[in-house]
């Protein structure tokens, strides 16, 4: 039972880290189609951020979310206003290849400056405490911290989208990008804003997991696909779609978990001998494939 | 007989365009006796893998349209086939590149009926899903190696073996592969003029207007899809063969099913030429500033930097490749 229920708090509290993720992911896709295949890229410059300004300060990364939004929202427009903004003319394969050229450019740049071995964060507040809330949970500080900032983060967009001028005229740009312009909204300007706020989100999602997850220079193709299948849960451009999306996919991931339960309850041998581990990230494959078979709109989409 | 003579027949090239791939196949034979360095020679091979994966990615990605960025599980497929069939039973290339054909085809049919209800973006993403979770799969999977992979030991084998297609020297596998490579030309040339090959261009162009006159839009896609599995499956046996080491790290990963999609898209997808001009330009490049920039200046990673900024500025400006350049200055021309 202990094993159950701390599968499925550790599924959550992840889940909420990972909707921070995608929500960049589902706002640039929602306001100009196209799919960016840097995403997790953005992210693993946002956890190098939070851990050098963290080691170079002295404070802990959980205070390096400013810094860490201000340089993804800066990447962010530059990406856009360089390079982007020549791609959403061609048809959709040059996108595609071109934000993956955009990919393997940060990630090769990034081997360059900051070499191919794991870094990890040894000091700071919340590293090393957790809490025992009772019936053998236990939930690192580190992770409910994230969990918990990521979800006021979450919250601090949502009500930017929903409630202020910009958010609605982000809003329009997404629906129908001629008519927006027909009514003097600057449609290049905000798909730049898309660009700034998409990689500005996911940043700071990149500070958050630096406290109780290594950096290297390869980590980001995992996020990029996990955010890829929270996005097609949620509905791609959905922006509530992708938090539930998340707090699901969050609980993809602890398959293995619910496994070991299953193996230590029934007592079964053979379910021991799956190497279940090694597979935690297929199944968030399996089920962006399913999902998109099943039902290719999502649960919330809005779009197509 | 009707077949045959569509694919040998080429006149609808302009005279310019067969000269220069009529002195290419010259230079391509006479390659091995020309004394340039092994390095070279790998490199050459390399090309000619390359040329064949985009020929076949073209089919259903350049004519159909359909990006498709999982075709690197089917170079795993025709590879693992190969190598499981050599090291467990002993079983020659020349059998078991069929099999694998036949298991890559069948995987994909299984996977492409799904497949092909999507559409767009939400396609290219869910063919990586499938290429990843099979990649997965192989790396726990004992019976193939896991993590580890396969590796054909060719001590067992008196080289050259025709049989087993284990040889020393590269210049074999080099003329091989060029066999492959000439039957896989002919085969497109066969191709785009076949009656699907119309169908998909009809399909790429307006898929509702393709199905108003009467073509089985799904049907025809899962057959092409199909079709550049089975050009994919066959080069990854061979490349099972000729690397003699195969691990799912370097056979089926996204770099690879990139990798294939942008050989074409680089050279001009949806002509002929198009993939072997864009393997041409980018294997050679890869190689030589892997050579230069990454093991003499020891800059790690900066040969994969530019090759980025390649893919970007192309991507960004010339979407339609090289072949895309030369047809616009010939129409310049012509006016």
């Amino acid at each position: 039972m202990e094993i159950l229920l701390s599968t499925i708090v550790a599924g959550l509290l992840f889940g909420m880290v990972l909707a921070m993720v995608a929500l960049g992911l589902t706002i640039i896709f929602g306001v100009m189609d196209i799919v960016n295949f840097a995403h997790g890229e953005f992210l693993m410059i946002g956890m190098y951020t939070g851990l050098l300004t963290a080691k170079a300060t002295g404070l802990d990364p959980l205070f390096m979310m400013p810094v860490a939004a201000g340089v993804g929202f800066l990447l962010g427009v530059l990406c856009y206003v360089g390079f982007i903004k020549f791609l959403l003319r061609g048809p959709m394969i040059a996108q595609l290849l071109g934000t993956f050229g955009l990919m393997l450019l940060l990630r090769n740049l990034a081997l360059l400056i900051f070499g191919s071995e794991d870094r990890a964060l040894h000091h700071g507040i919340l590293v090393g405490q957790s809490f025992d809330i009772g019936m053998g949970v236990i939930i690192p500080a580190t992770k409910l911290a994230a969990a918990a900032l990521s979800v006021v983060s979450f919250l601090g967009v949502w009500l930017l989208m929903n409630r202020t001028k910009l958010g609605k005229a982000l809003t329009a740009t997404a629906l129908n990008a001629q008519g927006a312009r027909y009514m003097g909204i600057p449609t290049e300007r905000m798909n730049a804003l898309a660009w700034g706020i998409g990689v500005g989100t996911v940043t700071v999602a990149g500070a958050l997991i630096v406290n109780f997850w290594s950096v290297n220079p390869f980590i980001g193709l995992l996020f990029t696909m996990i955010a890829f299948a929270i996005v097609a849960l949620g509905g791609f451009g959905s922006v509530p779609g992708a938090f539930f999306a998340a707090l699901v996919v969050g609980m993809i991931t602890e398959i293995p978990g619910f496994w070991d339960f299953m193996t230590y309850t029934f007592e079964l041998d053979w379910m021991a001998n799956v190497p279940m581990t090694s597979l935690k990230y297929m199944w968030v494959y399996l089920a962006y494939f399913v999902i998109m078979v099943v039902r290719p709109r999502g649960l919330f989409g809005w779009k197509h | 007989m009707e077949a045959l003579k569509n694919a040998l027949d080429f006149s609808d090239f302009p005279r310019i365009d067969l000269t220069v791939a009529g002195l290419v196949l010259i230079f391509l034979l006479a390659f091995p006796v020309l004394g340039f360095s092994s390095f070279a020679m790998a490199t050459m091979i390399q090309f000619l893998m390359f040329s064949l994966y985009g020929m076949g990615w073209n089919t259903i990605g350049g004519y159909g349209g359909q990006v498709d960025l999982g075709k690197a599980q089917y170079v795993g497929i025709g590879a693992y086939t190969t190598a499981v069939m050599l090291i467990r039973w002993d079983i020659p290339f020349w059998v078991s590149m069929p099999v694998g054909v036949c298991l890559a085809v069948g995987w994909s049919f299984i996977i492409g009926y799904p497949l092909f209800r999507l559409k767009g973006h939400y396609f290219a993403i869910a063919t990586i899903a499938t290429s990843l979770v099979l990649k997965d799969l192989f790396e726990v999977w004992n019976f193939v190696g896991a993590a580890r992979g396969l590796e054909i030991s060719p001590i067992k084998f008196h080289p050259p073996d025709f049989l087993h297609l284990i040889f020393k020297e590269d210049v074999y596998y080099f003329y091989i592969l060029l066999g492959f490579f000439l039957l896989g030309i002919f085969y497109i040339n066969w191709f785009r003029k076949s009656r699907l090959g119309f169908q998909l261009r009809c399909i790429k162009d307006n898929e509702d207007v393709a199905r108003s006159l009467g073509i089985n839009v799904h049907w025809a896609k899962i057959k092409t899809y199909a079709i550049a599995t089975s050009f994919v499956s066959v080069v990854g046996s061979f490349h099972a063969c000729y690397i003699k080491n195969i691990e799912p790290e370097d056979t089926m990963s996204l770099t690879i099913s990139i990798l294939i999609a942008l050989m074409a898209m680089l050279g001009g997808a949806g002509s002929l030429w198009g993939p072997i001009i864009g393997a041409g330009i980018l294997i050679p490049l890869k190689s030589y500033l892997k050579e230069w920039l990454g093991a003499t200046v020891g800059l790690v990673g900066i040969d994969i930097i530019i090759y980025a900024l390649i893919i970007m500025l192309v991507s960004a400006f010339e979407p339609r490749g090289v072949w895309g350049i030369i047809e616009k200055l010939r129409r310049r021309k012509r006016n």
